[in-house]
């Protein structure tokens, strides 16, 4: 077997998606064009039913892709076994193409840290991902698309550029990227850097799909909170991505304070046309 | 020594047994009779409150505006439990909202909403229009199926005057306590029957439940992305839990009895509290108030809260 294992790819194109979130289901249910939509792994039960408007959805023919949040792939310590087969037993039942988690930890030492937490950029640390990814790979029964976190402060020893980080991660195992858009806002404007300048340095033929979600500026910070609306900076970044290279599905990530319907599809139609995608609306 | 009344005690308990069967068999059958309704009647074209109507009578239907009425921002919590307008009433909303919202004006208590006169003529207005369309059994209907609860009382009345009779020429009548008490049963049974909707519309409001599942609790929904339409189908589907769901300060203020719920499904007591959402509180404890024998219980509000 090779040293990198299979690229992860979404082949075909799948355009504007959606987080599923019980709380908007009912919203999700009733997007005519939806193709993609992605939900939290562990919100799937291994057995038992699934969540409710879940199968409606993947009898429709909408792909639905399982978004580890607990792996703790960053972790020093290998990976819990249990999630590993959790997560491969919802892609089975979803008939997933595609799963993904995050380059992050949530725990250590046995201490649960309830948030994603970013590594430091050291060799060392890309040898734990690496280690912890190729685990899960060999367990999974689809390919695993990897998401960089947000990180509003960066280690003070990193020994890697963010990009330099994730290509070498990236390179070793095969994955693919998911690409949060919103984040490398957030990190390039906290930073006070130029986003297109870590776009640039980005392997875009990777980019399994892409997370678009909104933020806010607190005390000059810029949080990705996903409680608000997808601001204009960030749909001129899905922009510029897509003319560099259209990644094959981008979704809106909303986690809370929903709004009103009309302005969620006014955001999913706003991300349709920043890439160029088919409305789903 | 002469048993009592001439009747001795085991055939007196087996023809009291049979009469007992003999009405709850009765009620049985009229009641089924009463309440096949339209077997062609649809819900789907129905509003929210009359879903609600058929789901849990006069208070649901109440709640169900309310809960579309609070999604809209058109109404508010007073001090002691009272309603206030917050917002001028859109064109196009139904006779109850219109009914509620103008009771609200006047600061009436959420409790006494029903008794306000227009509010009262809306009700019936909604009630009639569902009657005619099969879907709710008409009050003179409801009024003969209880007539059963009559003689259910009668054969109560006869066992206790047994049991009194019985004990004063020293007879044994403790085979009779319990069999008096079947019959008592039999007619709290009768006289509990808060049901109004036919058997049609029960089916289509289990259909309509199962469509709109993103509207249970259980979901967290995000009624501000369902709207007034939503929040106030949440209502009538899955009770006045949804409202606590929705809105707790309010829903609390205002003294809205969480246990009002659905009459034909029975299982809306038992709903789990997920910490999925990080929104302002969505609490849901304690709601694990049940109310027995599948019937609502709106009105006086005697169980749970």
């Amino acid at each position: 077997m090779a040293e990198v294992a299979e690229v992860a790819e979404v082949a075909e194109e799948y355009g504007v998606g959606i987080g599923w979130r019980p709380e908007i289901s009912g919203f999700v249910a009733e997007l005519p064009g939806l193709r993609f939509a992605e939900v939290v792994a562990e919100s799937v039960h291994a057995h038992g039913d699934l969540p409710a408007g879940l199968p409606e959805l993947i009898a429709r023919g909408v792909t639905v892709i399982p978004h580890g949040v607990r792996l703790s792939l960053g972790g020093a310590e290998p990976v819990d076994p249990d999630r590993v087969r959790h997560l491969a037993t919802v892609a089975e039942r979803l008939k997933a193409p595609l799963v993904s988690e995050h380059i992050a930890f949530v725990r250590a030492g046995g201490i649960e840290a309830g948030h994603l937490l970013p590594l430091p950029r050291s060799r060392e640390a890309v040898d734990a991902v690496v280690a912890n990814v190729k685990r899960t790979q060999a367990e999974l029964p689809v390919p695993i698309a990897l998401e960089p976190i947000a990180a509003l402060f960066d280690w003070p020893d990193d020994e890697l550029s963010e990009a330099d980080f994730l290509v070498e991660i990236l390179d070793r195992t095969g994955a693919g990227l998911l690409l949060d858009i919103a984040n490398v806002y957030a990190n390039a404007r906290n930073r006070g850097d130029d986003p297109l300048e870590l776009l640039d340095k980005l392997p875009l033929d990777r980019v399994a799909y892409v997370h678009v979600a909104g933020g806010d500026e607190h005390d000059g910070l810029y949080h990705d909170t996903h409680t608000h609306a997808t601001p204009q900076p960030v749909l001129d970044l899905v922009a510029e991505l897509c003319r560099r290279h259209r990644p094959p599905a981008l979704m809106l990530e909303r986690d809370g304070d929903y709004p009103p319907a009309a302005e969620l599809r006014t955001e999913l139609d706003a991300i349709a046309a920043a890439a160029g995608y088919p409305v789903v609306t | 020594m002469q048993p009592t009344w001439g009747i001795p005690g085991p055939a007196f308990i087996a023809l009291f047994l049979a009469a007992t069967a003999g009405i709850a068999i009765a009620y049985a059958i009229h009641r089924t009779i009463a309440f096949r309704g339209d077997r062609s009647a649809r819900v789907d074209a129905l509003g929210a409150q009359q879903v609600a109507y058929l789901n849990g009578g006069d208070q649901l239907a109440i709640y169900a505006a309310l809960g579309g009425l609070r999604a809209a921002g058109l109404i508010g919590a007073g001090p002691q439990h009272t309603l206030v307008q917050t917002g001028p009433l859109p064109a196009g909303v139904t006779p109850l909202d219109a009914a509620v919202h103008n009771a609200a004006g006047r600061q009436v208590r959420t409790r006494d909403v029903a008794d306000d006169q227009w509010v009262r003529s809306a009700l019936d207005q909604l009630r009639e229009g569902l009657e005619r369309r099969g879907l709710a059994v008409s009050k003179p209907a409801l009024a003969r199926l209880r007539l059963w609860s009559v003689a259910a009382g009668i054969l109560v009345v006869i066992g206790v005057l047994r049991g009194i009779a019985g004990t004063m020429n020293d007879k044994p009548v403790g085979f009779l306590f319990p069999t008096v008490f079947v019959a008592l049963a039999v007619l709290i049974g009768i006289r509990r029957t808060k049901r109004t909707a036919t058997a049609a519309a029960l089916r289509g409001m289990r259909e309509m439940r199962s469509r709109h599942v993103h509207l249970s609790p259980r979901q967290s929904p995000a009624y501000a992305t369902y709207g007034a339409t939503g929040a106030a189908m949440g209502v009538a589907l899955f009770g006045a839990a949804s409202l606590y769901t929705m809105d707790p300060a309010f829903a609390a203020e205002a003294e809205i009895h969480r246990a009002v719920t659905a009459g034909g499904g029975g299982d809306m007591a038992s709903y789990s509290c997920s910490s999925s959402s990080s929104d302002s509180g969505s609490s849901c404890g304690g709601s694990s108030s049940s109310c027995g024998g599948g019937s609502s219980c709106g009105g006086g509000g005697g169980c749970g809260g």
